[in-house]
């Protein structure tokens, strides 16, 4: 009679376990965009796309293959990534998607199939994008030429390529949604704040990770880890001002690269300014460069 | 943590960090020593232009031609000559110098002939660098080639470099950016960040 007990016991645990499993691997249940009614355009998609990164990442320069015809190997701790070719070419880019896969991809981290996207992909900071911004981006995206080919799929260590982990981990850190104004501060200092923890994903690179991948927001922007192991320095407003920085100094090298002292950025901060900040306007970078400075209090 | 607790230990990184460059800078010798004093001598005509472009100190344009000449001084082969193969030991360089010496080498003369153009456009008409102007997707840009949806600037030094007459009639400022994507270019693929 015991022993039946147990075995009752066992597979009851068993049930709740695997029903658990399957509840957390399918992520969570966000609820998709309603764009229904906006018109897009491209000359303010390409500046969402500046904005953005896209083109920085998705872009293979050296490789002379086309804008957005996907971009170069990101390696990190979980293995390689290949950013993908998201031209408009029907198979080899995502010629065949609607809008909704669009708005699904950057603001839930869904592909057209359900399936969850790593988060090397930002979607994590895609998801405060307002509505007119996705649409207008997928006009953008829609305006370039299609190119066939692409890079290879992502190269990924065990245990890390399975898409069913995404899952679980967006129910552990993923929040989905634009962010909420501060009603007490400025228009710009908000803009500057979605700017940071939207499309700019400052924190992608500047904010370190946990074992699995998460951001620590305790240390927003205390500095962390970028492509192929390179150190990504504080941006804090208090080491910048114990750097010597200020706010016109970083908008300068934000719009030309070059910082305080003269040097210039490489790595991958090379990047984000020649195809990204160079591109923002005036009042973009004084407001990303004024929430910098000022940001809330975590 | 406390925040207190924690901007102290970031402080303190920020020092340690700071130290450890000085160190590496001051343990090189030879060639890769020398470089290290060229860069640092760079970096400074670079901060002198970069002050006066952006309104920080009085644009001068005897200075802006003093910087450039001493930038321009610092392209080409004299740039090259100091980067023997495998001269690795305490330097931030990177081996894709050598696997890739073309590209270093043309960044390298892009460097001499940008500075060299900034010396001669030093009293044109200024316009300071701002967003670009024009449609998104026209190609207007004032900083790109190819405007807002296209890829690279003069990132992947492979754009047309623009021709002479074009760069003489640049204003300086335009001229500064482009012997500023020419510094960061070479950064991005041959100087290793910390890891």
């Amino acid at each position: 009679m015991l022993k039946r007990k147990w075995v009752y016991t066992g597979l009851a645990a068993l049930v709740v376990g695997l029903a658990t499993a399957g509840w957390a691997i399918q992520g969570p249940d966000f609820a998709g965009r309603n764009l229904s009614g906006l018109e897009g355009d491209v000359d303010r998609g390409a500046y969402v796309a500046r904005l953005s990164g896209c083109i920085a990442c998705h872009t293979d320069v050296k490789s002379g293959r086309g804008v957005l015809a996907g971009g170069t190997e990101i390696e990190t701790d979980f293995g390689s990534f290949f950013p993908p070719n998201i031209t408009p070419h029907p198979e080899d880019g995502i010629g065949d998607w609607s809008l909704d896969d669009f708005s699904r991809a950057l603001t839930l981290g869904l592909d057209p199939d359900g399936k969850h996207y790593f988060p090397s992909f930002p979607y994590p900071f895609y998801t405060r994008l307002g509505d007119q911004q996705i649409v207008d981006l997928w006009a953008a995206v829609q305006s370039v030429p299609a190119v066939d080919g692409g890079p290879p799929p992502h190269g990924l260590r065990f245990p890390f390529g399975f898409h069913e982990g995404v899952g679980v981990w967006q129910r552990m850190f993923f929040e989905a949604g634009e962010l909420d104004p501060v009603p007490a501060k400025s228009d710009s200092w908000n803009r500057g704040r979605v700017l940071a923890q939207g499309p700019a994903h400052c924190g992608a690179c500047h904010t370190p990770r946990n074992l699995l991948g998460a951001r620590i927001e305790s240390q927003r922007y205390e500095g962390g880890e970028g492509p192929g192991g390179e150190k990504i320095p504080a941006i804090t407003a208090t080491v910048l001002e114990e750097r010597g920085w200020t706010k016109e100094d970083l908008i300068y090298a934000l719009r030309t690269g070059v910082m305080p002292d003269g040097d210039n950025f490489g790595g991958s901060m090379a990047e984000v300014v020649v195809d990204g900040t160079r591109y923002w306007t005036d009042a973009d970078l004084s407001a990303l460069a004024e929430y910098i400075f000022h940001p809330e209090v975590n | 943590m406390k925040a207190s607790t924690r901007l102290g230990l970031l402080a303190g990184g920020a020092a340690i960090a700071f130290a450890l460059g000085a160190f590496a800078h001051g343990k090189a010798t030879g060639v890769v020593k020398e470089r290290m004093d060229f860069m640092v001598v760079l970096k400074d005509a670079n901060k002198t232009v970069a002050d006066m472009m952006r309104g920080k100190t009085e644009y001068d344009p005897e200075k802006v031609r003093e910087a450039a000449r001493a930038m321009a001084a610092h392209g080409g082969e004299s740039m090259t000559r100091l980067f023997p193969e495998g001269s690795l030991e305490a330097s931030e360089a990177r081996e894709e110098i050598w696997s890739d010496w073309d590209r270093f080498s043309k960044l390298a003369e892009n460097l001499f002939v940008y500075a060299t153009a900034l010396e001669k456009t030093a009293n044109n008409e200024r316009a300071p660098v701002g967003a670009p102007s024009g449609g998104m997707m026209s190609g207007g840009g004032m900083m790109s080639d190819g405007g807002m949806m296209s890829g690279g600037g003069t990132m992947g030094g492979q754009e047309q470099m623009p021709s002479r007459e074009m760069l003489a009639a640049m204003p300086p400022d335009m001229v500064f950016l482009h012997v500023n994507d020419t510094c960061s270019a070479c950064h991005k693929d041959f100087r290793r960040e910390e890891k």
